[in-house]
């Protein structure tokens, strides 16, 4: 058959069957472009939503954030939840940044691989999956009432302690892991303990990642409201400016959560400065948020720097 | 030697120090689990019954129109319908931006969506029920105008407009854990595609995505664990403390209604007795969902060829 002439019937029935192969192969470009187009409009819908928010929440805040009395203390100033919102980051990050630092430096220096790891990396996982109303509801009763710290923000400061261990635990691990092996054998080699090879090598080492890791779960802290409602109120006592760290107190989101929620018209203020003073709250932790993810971006940059140099 | 001596002792020290801080996580979840669990079923013992409990719909814990009600079914029925009917919406969503994003998009795209995607996962759960309040709930009250059966003066809040604030709380969870997943494809897997002749659509439905199944699953399983969590967001653009009337029409999407999550922010604070063991039943209900969605998602990852 093969090197026989084509009959004009085969012949034409081969071109047939090249036409509808060339037919097929338009079809899939056309098909294939389709879909990419689609993926086009559902990629630059989503990318539209995020910066139409992010504008819209800095559009409505800033005449609010202009003004003076903004920043003061009186009913619609947020002075009083600005120091509470930096005075619960540093007091809760006395404690989660040295406790979940420990734990990582445990398991990725000390541990072996091996059950050990898989179960605390499951109870790490079980524990980021609880929603953080249901750790704040645990907080309220563990340290609240069992503990009888009352409402406070050592209270709030623990439960936040619980909310970002795991996050804290997974950044300050990959921080860790990113420090060549070589570098620890080195400093074993030199007869160093375990202890001393990890403050001297890994620790140096790992810094940048700590840093950025710390950025992270400071911005995890800051915009965490649910947590706090039971465990550090929605009041603050009169003379909130105290580092007692035994008394209630509110913070920019959940003064945001009280003022467009449950106390929504007990403020003394009418609803047009309601408005505005949630619109300025609202501003104001999209810009923190925003710094924090600038500043965490910068170290990230810095640490590339140091490893392309090296 | 005294060095020598003094230094080792440190090093145990240290060892068992840090060993404490890692057993603290497991304490803390345990701790977590049984102290919510021994409080979780109080409530049938102080007059609640199991089956109106979880079918009943009328909620009044602190009994403010008489005698206290222990329904919850209305609250389950609203997480259930914002978060599966916000996942329907999520998921393509996430998914499509995810595989774009990975496979066929210019690079200037993905370096300006990178920091927007990371900006955004941690946005504060109370800014987006703000902005749901200042944008979403005044656009539901229009569109919702001319449905028959809605109540003008308090149309817009409801389960409409907690779909759509979990949908803008979840997507950036669910896109960059997609993305993480696509990214984990190894290049020889849209070669050996491309090799055989597809299309760069064909590469990507029929190589890559089943390629990355299981851990877009996780992508999903875990959108669902943060959806049916949230609270404040959730909590603003909700209004309501029952189940709208006319359950079965389009109409109680845009009537002020509830979930699981927000009678427990506003409540529970100053609930005692009886009324606060209901508010635990809840919490103990919301732990055993994410539990599970947590044990699917480790058995999704399990099974994922690439990691």
């Amino acid at each position: 058959m093969s090197m026989q002439e084509l009959t004009p019937s085969q012949a034409v029935s081969l071109e047939e069957s090249l036409a509808a192969q060339k037919r097929t192969t338009r079809r899939q470009e056309v098909r294939g472009a389709i879909a990419i187009g689609v993926l086009w409009a559902i990629t630059l819908l989503v990318a539209a939503i995020f910066v139409f928010i992010i504008i819209r929440l800095l559009i409505e805040g800033a005449p609010t954030l202009l003004q003076a009395s903004f920043y003061g203390t009186g009913e619609a100033g947020i002075a009083p939840e600005l120091f509470n919102t930096f005075y619960i980051l540093i007091l809760a990050e006395i404690f989660l940044f040295p406790i979940s630092l420990a734990a990582a430096i445990f398991l990725v220096e000390y541990s072996r691989p091996g059950r050990f790891i898989t179960v605390i990396h499951f109870a790490a996982e079980t524990l980021s999956g609880v929603p953080s109303l249901v750790l704040g509801m645990f907080g309220f009763l563990i340290f609240v009432v069992y503990a009888h710290m009352g409402t406070s923000r050592l209270a709030g400061a623990l439960t936040l302690l619980c909310l970002n261990f795991p996050l804290a635990l997974r950044l300050y691990e990959q921080a860790l892991e990113t420090v060549p092996r070589d570098l620890r054998e080195a400093g074993l080699a030199l007869g160093s303990t375990r202890w001393h090879m990890i403050r001297t090598v890994v620790i140096p080492s790992a810094l940048p990642g700590l840093i950025t890791g710390l950025i992270l779960t400071a911005g995890k802290i800051i915009g965490e409201a649910a947590a706090l409602l039971f465990t550090m109120g929605l009041f603050n006592p009169t003379n909130v400016f105290t580092l007692n760290p035994l008394v209630a107190s509110d913070t920019l989101t959940t003064r945001l959560y009280y003022i467009k929620g449950p106390g929504a018209g007990t403020l003394g203020l009418n609803s047009v400065q309601e408005s505005a003073l949630a619109a300025g709250l609202s501003a104001v932790l999209i810009i923190l948020l925003l710094v924090i993810n600038l500043s965490s971006r910068a170290i990230g940059r810095a640490i590339q720097r140091r490893i392309t140099a090296a | 030697m005294q060095t020598l001596q003094r230094s080792r002792l440190a090093d145990q020290v240290v060892r068992i120090l840090f060993f404490i801080c890692a057993i603290l996580l497991v304490a803390v979840i345990i701790g977590v689990i049984a102290f919510i669990g021994s409080k979780a079923f109080l409530v049938f013992g102080e007059g609640a019954n199991v089956k109106d409990y979880f079918l009943g719909t009328f909620w009044d814990p602190t009994g403010n129109s008489g005698t206290p009600s222990y329904e919850a079914g209305g609250l389950i029925l609203g997480s259930v319908i914002t978060t599966v009917v916000a996942m329907i919406i999520v998921t393509p969503l996430a998914i499509g931006t995810a595989v774009f994003f990975t496979e066929a998009a210019p690079r200037w795209l993905v370096r300006t969506m990178q920091p927007l995607i990371e900006i955004f996962t941690g946005i504060p759960s109370v800014v987006v029920g703000f902005l749901g309040l200042l944008v979403i709930v005044p656009l539901l009250q229009k569109l919702a105008a001319p449905i028959p059966g809605v109540f003008a003066p308090t149309a817009g809040y409801g389960w409409g407009a907690a779909i759509l604030v979990l949908t803008i709380m979840v997507i950036p969870t669910t896109l960059s854990i997609s993305i993480d997943a696509l990214r984990a494809v190894p290049g020889s897997v849209r070669e050996a595609s491309l090799a055989l002749g597809s299309t760069r659509w064909q590469m990507m439905i029929n190589a890559v995505i089943p390629a990355a199944s299981a851990g877009l699953g996780t992508a999903v399983v875990l959108g669902f664990t943060r959806a049916i969590g949230e609270t404040l967001a959730v909590a603003l653009v909700l209004g309501g403390s029952q189940i709208p009337k006319n359950i079965f029409s389009l109409a109680a999407f845009f009537q002020p209604s509830i979930n699981i999550t927000a009678p427990i922010a506003q409540d529970f604070g100053e609930t005692a007795g009886a009324a606060q063991d209901a508010y635990w039943t809840l919490a103990f209900i919301l732990l055993a969902i994410t539990f599970i969605f947590v044990c699917i998602s480790r058995y999704l990852a399990s099974r994922s060829v690439y990691k």
